[in-house]
Parts: C-alpha cells; sequence; structure tokens
C-alpha cells in the first residue's frame, strides 16, 4: 500500500519514536480485542479478600478494594475509553468531512453558518462542554460517545475545511464542473479523495486526545461509571487507599499513560511522514 | 485598522450570543427540567396534577423559554446568574471565591508556564532537526501525553506517601486567605505546568521556525548580520506575532484545565463546584461555569487578534476577512 508516494511500511516506522508508539499501540490494541479470553476471573466478580498484595498465588497482581482480581480489570480497563473514543472521532471526522469540504466548495451563506457553528463551539471549553450534556442526559457510555463525537466535530471541520480550501481553486475542480458534474459529485469524487491524509491524520490524533479526556471524565465521575473497570476510574477508585495500596493506582496510570505516549508517538510519526504539521490544536476541539 | 478591530469585535459579540444560546438550551430544553432536581420520586407520588403545576409556576418554569433565555442572558451579562434549584442560593456568591481562587492557581501556572516553554521552545526550533530539538520533542510529546491526573496522583504518592513532605489533600476551604492557598499551591501547579510547558512549547517552537524561514531572516543573513543578532534582534521579537494566538489559545484553556486537577489535590476552585454542580443536577451553576468558560476563550482570542493587528501590517486584512 502506497501513501503519498510512501509505503505503509516507512511510515510506521518514520523514527524511532514512531516505531515505538506503533509497538504500544499494537499492543494495547491486542490486549483490548483479546482480553475477555485470557482473563484468569471475570473483571467484575469478587473473588477473594480485598486489597491482596501483588505476587498472590491466586492473583499476579492482588485484588482491589473489594475483592475483585486486579490483573483482569487492568486488562479489561481500556476498552470502554479506546471504544467511546474511537467511535466519537470516527463519527466526527467522517460527517465533518462531507461539511467541511462542502462548506470550503459551496461558500458563500453557507459557509459562513457553519463556520459560526464551529466557533461557537471552539469557544467551550471541552471538560464544560462534556459537563452541559451529562447534567441533561445522564452518563451513559451512549451519551458519552455521542458528546465526543460532538466534541470533535467542530475542531475537524475546521481542520479539513482550511485543507479543501487549498483544493477547490485548482483546475481539477475547475474541469469537473465544465464537465458537468453536479456539486455533490464533486464533493465526493473530486474534493474528498485529495484531503484524505489530512482526515487520517486529524482521526489518529483527536483519537488520542479524546481518550484523554474520556479517562479524566471518567477520573471526575462524569464518564464511565462503575462497576465497568476504567483506567481513569480506577485512579479516582484507588485515591482513597493510596496510602496501603498505591499499586492500585500505579498501575492503571502506567496503562493509561503507555496508551496514550503511543497513540501520540504514533500519530506524529505518521503526520510528519505524510508532511503535514501535528503540533496544532492539539487541546482544540 | 480600527475597522478590522470593530468587526473582529462584532464578531466576538455574535460568537457569545451563540454561545449564551447553547448553554441555555443544552440545559433548559434536555429532557427533564429543573423540577426533577427540585422534587425527589417520593413527592412526585403524593402530589396531584395541580401541585405539580403550581410547583412549576412558582420557579417560573411556565414562562416560554424564550423569555426565559432573555432574562437569564440579561442577568448573566451583569454576573447574576440566577439561584440554585434546591437552596435558592444566589448562584454568584457560590461561584465568586471559587473563580478569584481558580484565576490565582491560573494566573501562578501560566506567569511560569509562558517563559518556560518559550525558551524550550525556542531552543528546539533554533536547533530544529538535530539532537537538541528530537530530545525536547521527544520529551514534550511525552509530557502532554501523561494525563493530569496522573502526574497529580504520582506526585501525590512520591510527595506525600513515600516522602512525607506535602499534605496529601489540601483543607483549605473556599474563603481561604490567598497566602494560604499559595502555600498549598505548588503540586497543583507544578502538575498542570508540566502538561502545559509541553504543548505550548510545540507550538512556539512552529512560530519560531515559521519566523526564521521567513524572507526578512533570509536578507539579514545574505546582508552578512551575524546569526547571533538575527536571532535576538530580529526572530525572537518578530516570532512573537505566531505566538500571541496559541498564547491566547493556552490563556483561554487555563480555567478548564484546572478542573482536573483541582478534583485530585481538592484546591477549593471553580472545578470542584462544577462536578458538585453535575452531581446534584444544579443546571443553572453548570450553566453559569460553562458561560464563564466561554466567555474567557473568546475574549482571550479576541485580545490576541488585536494584538496581531496592531503588531503585524500584513495580516490586517486577513482579520478582517475572517
Amino acid at each position: 500500500m502506497l501513501v503519498n508516494g510512501k509505503s505503509l511500511g516507512a511510515i510506521l516506522t518514520h523514527s524511532p519514536g514512531t516505531t515505538v508508539g506503533v509497538i504500544l499501540v499494537s499492543l494495547h490494541l491486542l490486549n483490548a480485542l483479546f482480553a475477555p479470553l485470557l482473563i484468569p476471573y471475570g473483571e467484575t466478580q469478587l473473588v477473594g479478600q480485598p486489597m491482596l498484595e501483588p505476587g498472590h498465588a491466586n492473583f499476579l497482581l492482588g485484588t482491589d478494594v473489594i475483592g475483585r482480581d486486579f490483573l483482569s480489570r487492568l486488562m479489561m480497563g481500556g476498552r470502554t475509553s479506546i471504544t467511546v473514543a474511537m467511535v466519537g472521532v470516527l463519527g466526527a471526522v467522517l460527517i465533518g468531512t462531507f461539511f467541511a469540504v462542502s462548506a470550503a466548495y459551496i461558500g458563500g451563506f453557507y459557509d459562513d453558518v457553519i463556520m459560526r457553528i464551529v466557533d461557537t463551539k471552539l469557544s467551550i471549553p471541552g471538560i464544560l462542554f462534556v459537563a452541559l450534556f451529562v447534567v441533561g442526559f445522564g452518563r451513559s457510555v451512549t451519551v458519552l460517545t455521542i458528546v465526543i463525537g460532538l466534541s470533535y466535530f467542530p475542531g475537524a471541520v475546521r481542520t479539513i475545511r482550511s485543507q479543501a480550501m487549498t483544493q477547490v481553486p485548482l483546475a481539477y475542480v475547475k474541469a469537473a464542473r465544465l464537465r458537468g458534474e453536479s456539486t455533490l459529485s464533486v464533493i465526493f469524487r473530486e474534493l474528498t479523495p485529495n484531503v484524505v491524509e489530512v482526515v487520517v491524520v486529524e482521526f489518529a490524533i483527536r483519537t488520542s486526545s479524546a481518550i484523554l479526556i474520556v479517562s479524566a471524565l471518567s477520573f471526575l465521575g462524569l464518564g464511565i461509571s462503575p462497576p465497568t473497570p476504567d483506567w481513569g476510574l480506577m485512579v479516582s477508585e484507588g485515591v482513597n487507599q493510596i496510602y496501603q495500596a498505591p499499586w492500585l493506582i500505579l498501575f492503571p496510570a502506567v496503562f493509561i499513560s503507555t496508551l496514550v505516549v503511543g497513540l501520540n508517538f504514533a500519530s506524529d510519526g505518521l503526520a510528519n511522514a505524510l508532511g503535514l504539521d501535528a503540533a496544532r490544536g492539539l487541546h482544540g476541539g | 485598522m480600527l475597522r478590522a478591530m470593530i468587526r473582529r469585535t462584532l464578531l466576538s459579540v455574535l460568537i457569545l450570543f451563540l454561545v449564551a444560546i447553547f448553554v441555555f438550551l443544552a440545559t433548559e430544553v434536555l429532557p427533564g427540567d429543573a423540577l426533577d432536581v427540585y422534587l425527589s420520586e417520593d413527592d412526585v407520588a403524593v402530589m396531584t396534577e395541580e401541585d405539580i403545576e403550581e410547583m412549576r409556576h412558582d420557579l417560573g418554569l411556565d414562562i416560554p423559554a424564550p423569555i426565559r433565555f432573555f432574562t437569564w442572558l440579561s442577568g448573566a451579562v451583569v454576573g447574576d446568574f440566577g439561584v440554585t434549584i434546591v437552596d435558592q442560593i444566589p448562584i454568584g456568591n457560590i461561584i465568586f471565591h471559587p473563580l478569584l481562587n481558580s484565576l490565582q492557581l491560573g494566573a501562578i501556572i501560566t506567569l511560569i508556564t509562558m517563559p518556560v516553554a518559550f525558551a524550550i521552545g525556542a531552543t528546539a526550533g533554533y536547533w530544529r532537526g538535530q539532537r537538541t530539538d528530537a530530545v525536547v520533542s521527544t520529551t514534550t510529546i511525552i509530557g502532554y501525553s501523561i494525563p493530569d491526573f496522573v502526574i497529580g496522583t504520582v506526585l501525590i504518592i512520591i510527595f506525600a506517601v513515600w516522602i512525607p513532605l506535602f499534605p496529601a489533600v489540601i483543607t483549605a476551604y473556599n474563603k481561604a486567605h490567598p497566602m494560604e492557598l499559595l502555600a498549598v499551591s505548588l503540586l497543583p501547579a507544578i502538575t498542570v505546568i508540566i502538561g502545559h510547558v509541553a504543548h505550548l512549547s510545540r507550538l512556539l517552537r512552529a512560530g519560531f521556525i515559521e519566523t526564521m524561514n521567513s524572507d526578512f531572516v533570509e536578507r539579514a543573513r545574505l546582508s552578512g548580520v551575524p546569526e547571533r543578532r538575527i536571532v535576538w534582534r530580529h526572530v525572537l521579537p518578530a516570532s512573537v506575532i505566531p505566538t500571541l494566538n496559541a498564547m491566547a489559545l493556552y490563556m483561554a484553556g487555563v480555567l478548564s484545565g484546572l478542573i482536573v486537577v483541582e478534583k485530585v489535590f481538592g484546591y477549593p476552585g471553580l472545578g470542584i463546584e462544577l462536578i458538585e454542580a453535575v452531581d446534584t443536577r444544579e443546571v443553572h451553576v453548570v450553566q453559569a461555569i460553562a458561560f464563564l468558560g466561554a466567555v474567557l476563550v473568546v475574549v482571550m482570542n479576541l485580545l490576541a487578534d488585536f494584538a496581531i493587528i496592531a503588531l503585524d501590517p500584513r495580516v490586517r486584512s486577513h482579520v478582517s476577512e475572517r
């Protein structure tokens, strides 16, 4: 497979950091996919005495504060937030691409309306935006996924639109119009294929940012709710045992950190390999 | 120049108006209204239809939404956000001290973050593509990837549990003296600064490189101006302009960036108030805090654009087109 004249292998090993990132992400994805088959105990089952230390004969990493197997919970702890982040951001980026490209192509009042909506959303800081929805709709995985989608939609529109703007004046677009192609056809068949790289990088960068937001929300008690295991939630649950059992915090902390570090190294490498700038607007959106 | 500034200001007012509509809609039109918070299910079970209607009337919920919106907005503009649903306490009173506390912590963080990030960004930009740059890039990616609740709790484990230098939880309350809060701000500030420096220095590096590559720097170099002088006299001052937007974006996010760290350390700020309000479904408090957060973003962006319009003749026409 070739992108921009570079093979996929060359992109994934663009720099040592990229390779490390790709390896970390792959390990996390494999774990998230196969954890249900690998875990020794049910992740929400009470299976032993509470707060057994790591290294116990039956429980490799010990048990949590109410006696659930800690290793099982750790391995299952990324599935929900990864799914919420990926589905939400994918939706935002796909729908955002249509609005971005059509706004760039059609322009005028339509473009103005879309961009003012984008500006409005970008003015409300991320966690406050989510809080507004959680207070109205309550917390559930569905609400969370939709809110993540809405959160990342405007940022995606803005980035992809500015890429599409560079394409609209080019000759092939004019040629397509003169051939008599319909507006929708120009948007989908001519312009969209030429912004795909930006869309892919946007998806990669925003997914890691979304995972950060989802885990921070779970930590705050606004995201994923118990008894579902989640790393952000596990850190906040561990705070009460910080003196007796700091490892209840440290293990999920390492898991969430390695996942996001990996994602950011990988997407940074991807952006560099494709000649795009990954630094812009990481916290935006 | 004045025209561009007026245009830009009007745009900001329009956006704030749209934000106000959104914030109002999000909490007023969503399923369930203030009455759900006010009444428990048991209350509803023993009340008649008329009782409930009367209650809605007392709480002003039977007034059409557009009228309630303008009543709310005209109050919000002067800092009056109404009263809480359950205890009928003015929301201004509830959020005033936490807001000041958060602003104080935010100011400390900003004062440290900006010069450090500028220095790191300029250094990495100057040696771009070389070893120093690679080390800085790697470190900054790690810096903004680790969630701040992780940095915060790990700092607590190290400096409160393993080496007991600090208390694990801040016990200062809302109206604590600023100096008392300052004394407990060290760990929360460090937690936030790590991520902010990492993120901001990356943006500033991009701005620095952009300036290094511009024509006037090339011209200075060709006419034999020493490299050192180019950097100090030309590049650094000029790189302030691309830096301003990044700074504004950053400062606008300072308050909302504190929510997590306030929760981690129990710092009595707006973030704690927000989480409590969401828990108790005090929609008007959430509304007020979200609106304040957005006002800050819009005002910061406006000020940055003003500065850019004033400093850089090239963008005057561009800004007015946006």
